[in-house]
């Protein structure tokens, strides 16, 4: 991967990408993939963090190598697993015919067994990828320590095939919902950026980037709308992939204009909680700008 | 591109600048920064800006005192001299808060009779009321608070061990075991889920009602959140909810109690418990804080805003939490009835209610939480 010689650059090639950063988020890229830390974005849901990574992979055409947390999640979902039920066909197979041999027991872990993670898939593809760990908040604290070291010098070691280290570490995108703090261990290691909401005149342009064939009209109106929307109080704020849905929405029902009933049949793509529903509903007019 | 060593002495300012505001800034952020700003253009004050915010802060509450401290150094002759190119992103608007020093001089307690005036014993003292003990008492009931110990019921979690009574296949194991017999598979291993604790999230009422109790409460939050393996999370509120879980993770207690009490702007204010509990909910509670916890409320209940509307809070937070323990220091008097609009309007959705004046009551509170099951 071609690192960007400066953050106006990289937003440019992001912005190829459909993907508009602003200057904070360029720079906080830019730095991380020139510092090779991770990156930690947090932000509200839909502002785009999980976007970053997948518009930093394309822009630099490598691929993105995705691990999803959960609760639970081990190091042998993450990081490596042994095929264990061809490594059992194997040895009922070795086993006829001549189970002493000790190469042939080695053979049991090798390559060909050896089931790659995102973790590990990461770390040889070094700096042909980015790596995107997604919702790092769901994991438990086990988890995090395990990832801790891994991102601390982007190697592994396997007991039975050896040490796999990353010459040029992957490009690392971490993102979080803050459902719980984080320890501060992993996040000196990385950069932070707090991806806020657009100001309205980027979402309209993100608007009319994401949804080429929305009128333009609409889409300021759309994204004008969302900000009144976003100063409502409510439970659940739309974020801009909210924005981007309404625009569609709106346009798949084949409507010109915002208005109250055009918004009333699209409401769902924007507002998602059933208090929200009544509260909108109230101040339907305003929102839609009509009053 | 000018070499970021010269401007080392002026970076290295900025990071006592932001410990002076609380921030814990750590050498290797400092070396992140320097060489941060070695990548950019040291005489742009966006990129510096931007450099410094990526490097030296690491989570949303401390963006505040980063923009404070930030233009306390940039406006000083001792930071770099900067060209200001575009506009700084707009500082968040604030509160005014009250001198700290204020704040911990109340929360102090005058030990000025020394520890041999007081002359209640240790169990005459357990059932007195927190509001009628002299500074002394309190500070003699604080070290029988520190030895108490919080449990909570356990909730099955995704993670499995090894377990010869558990239900899913251990296929690693079971692999590894039927080497030794050249691939016959004689017994199967097999992994079980563990069990953790479940989080405990204390809401702590400070407001003028509760003067008397809020220094015992957060005594008893902080033995609470420093001790066992129960994962606590802890905020006050009055008129506005704040977390104080980091402020209290000090070792010491009267340090912990102070970091607290100066993050709590509304000390000894009004009672908004409907506006709290939605505060809570929608900023923490929704995300996972307080998904299958166990919420304890303590507060007397007198809600200044809309009963309804703390019934319509209470019932979110019911749907999230595993169970809902009310803490009220007004139900230690016997002929306490809970009418008042705010009390009465929560009490459907509390699965318990218990008094909270008195050191016994709080140590019955940490001996029924195990049984919330």
């Amino acid at each position: 991967m071609s690192r960007p010689s400066s953050p106006v650059e990289l937003a440019a090639a992001l912005s190829g990408q459909a993907y508009l950063a602003d200057r904070g988020l360029s720079t906080a890229m830019f730095l991380a993939l020139s510092l090779q830390r991770p990156l930690l974005l947090e932000g509200e849901a839909g502002v785009g963090k999980t976007e970053a990574a997948k518009a930093l992979a394309a822009a630099f055409g490598v691929d993105l190598i995705r691990l999803q947390c959960y609760e639970g999640i081990d190091a042998g979902q993450a990081l490596y697993e042994w095929d264990y039920a061809r490594q059992l066909l194997h040895i009922r197979a070795l086993s006829e015919r001549a189970a002493a041999d000790d190469r042939a027991v080695e053979e049991l872990f090798g390559p060909q067994f050896l089931v790659e993670r995102p973790l590990l898939k990461a770390l040889r593809a070094g700096d042909h990828a980015v790596l995107l760990i997604d919702e790092i908040d769901r994991a438990d604290d086990e988890f995090e320590a395990f990832l801790l070291e891994v991102l601390s010098d982007f190697q592994v070691t396997v007991p039975e095939i050896g040490t796999i280290k990353a010459d040029v570490p992957p490009a690392v995108v971490v993102t979080s919902n803050r459902t719980r703090e984080l320890h501060d261990a992993l996040k000196r290691r990385c950069l932070y950026h707090w991806i806020d909401y657009p100001t309205p005149e980027r979402e309209i342009e993100i608007v009319r980037l994401r949804a080429p064939e929305v009128d333009g009209q609409l889409a300021a109106k759309v994204a004008a709308a969302v900000g009144r929307l976003r100063g409502l109080d409510m439970a659940k704020p739309p974020g801009v992939a909210e924005t981007i849905d309404w625009a569609h929405a709106l346009n798949a029902l084949g409507a010109t204009a915002l208005d109250e009933t055009t918004a009333t049949d699209t409401l769902g793509a924007v507002v998602k909680d059933h208090d929200d529903m009544a509260l909108v509903m109230e101040h339907l007019a305003e929102v839609v700008g009509n009053a | 591109m000018p070499a970021a060593a010269d401007l080392l002495p002026a970076l290295v300012g900025l990071g006592h600048e932001l410990r002076v505001d609380g921030l814990a800034v750590g050498t290797g952020q400092l070396i992140a920064f320097s060489r941060a700003v070695g990548l950019l253009d040291p005489s742009d004050s966006d990129d510096v800006y931007w450099a410094a915010r990526a490097s030296l802060v690491s989570r949303h509450e401390d963006l505040d005192a980063f923009e404070r401290a930030f233009r306390r150094w940039a406006g000083r002759a001792g930071g770099i001299a900067m060209k200001v190119t575009g506009e700084l992103p707009r500082l968040p608007m604030t509160a005014p808060r009250e001198p700290a020093g204020a704040v911990r001089r109340r929360l102090e307690p005058a030990v000025d009779a020394d520890r041999g005036q007081v002359a209640s014993s240790a169990d005459v003292l357990r059932h007195k009321r927190f509001v009628d003990c002299t500074p002394g008492e309190l500070a003699a009931l604080a070290e029988l608070m520190a030895r108490l110990r919080l449990r909570v019921p356990d909730r099955r979690v995704r993670r499995t061990a090894p377990s010869s009574k558990g239900r899913y296949p251990d296929l690693r194991r079971t692999v590894r075991r039927a080497m030794r017999s050249q691939g016959e598979v004689l017994d199967q291993s097999w992994r079980a889920r563990l069990r953790r604790p479940r989080r405990v999230v204390l809401l702590l009422d400070v407001s003028g009602s509760m003067a008397g109790y809020s220094r015992a409460l957060l005594q008893f939050a902080h033995t609470a959140a420093r001790h066992g393996r129960v994962p606590t999370e802890v905020f006050c509120f009055g008129t506005r909810l704040t977390r104080v879980t980091v402020a209290l993770r000090h070792r010491r207690p009267d340090e912990a109690l102070a970091r607290a009490a100066e993050t709590v702007v509304d000390w000894e204010g009004g009672t908004r418990i409907g506006d709290s509990i939605r505060t809570f909910v929608r900023e923490w509670g929704r995300r996972g804080m307080a998904r299958g916890a166990v919420v304890v409320v303590c507060s007397d209940g007198l809600e200044r805003g809309e009963p309804a509307a703390l019934a319509a809070e209470m019932a979110k937070l019911a749907r999230l939490a595993h169970r809902i323990v009310w803490v009220n220091p007004l139900k230690g008097d016997p002929r306490y009835l809970p009418l008042a609009g705010g009390m009465s309007a929560a009490l459907p959705f509390v699965d318990i209610f218990l008094a909270g004046h008195d050191l016994a009551s709080l140590e019955a509170l940490a001996a029924l939480l195990p049984e919330l099951i």
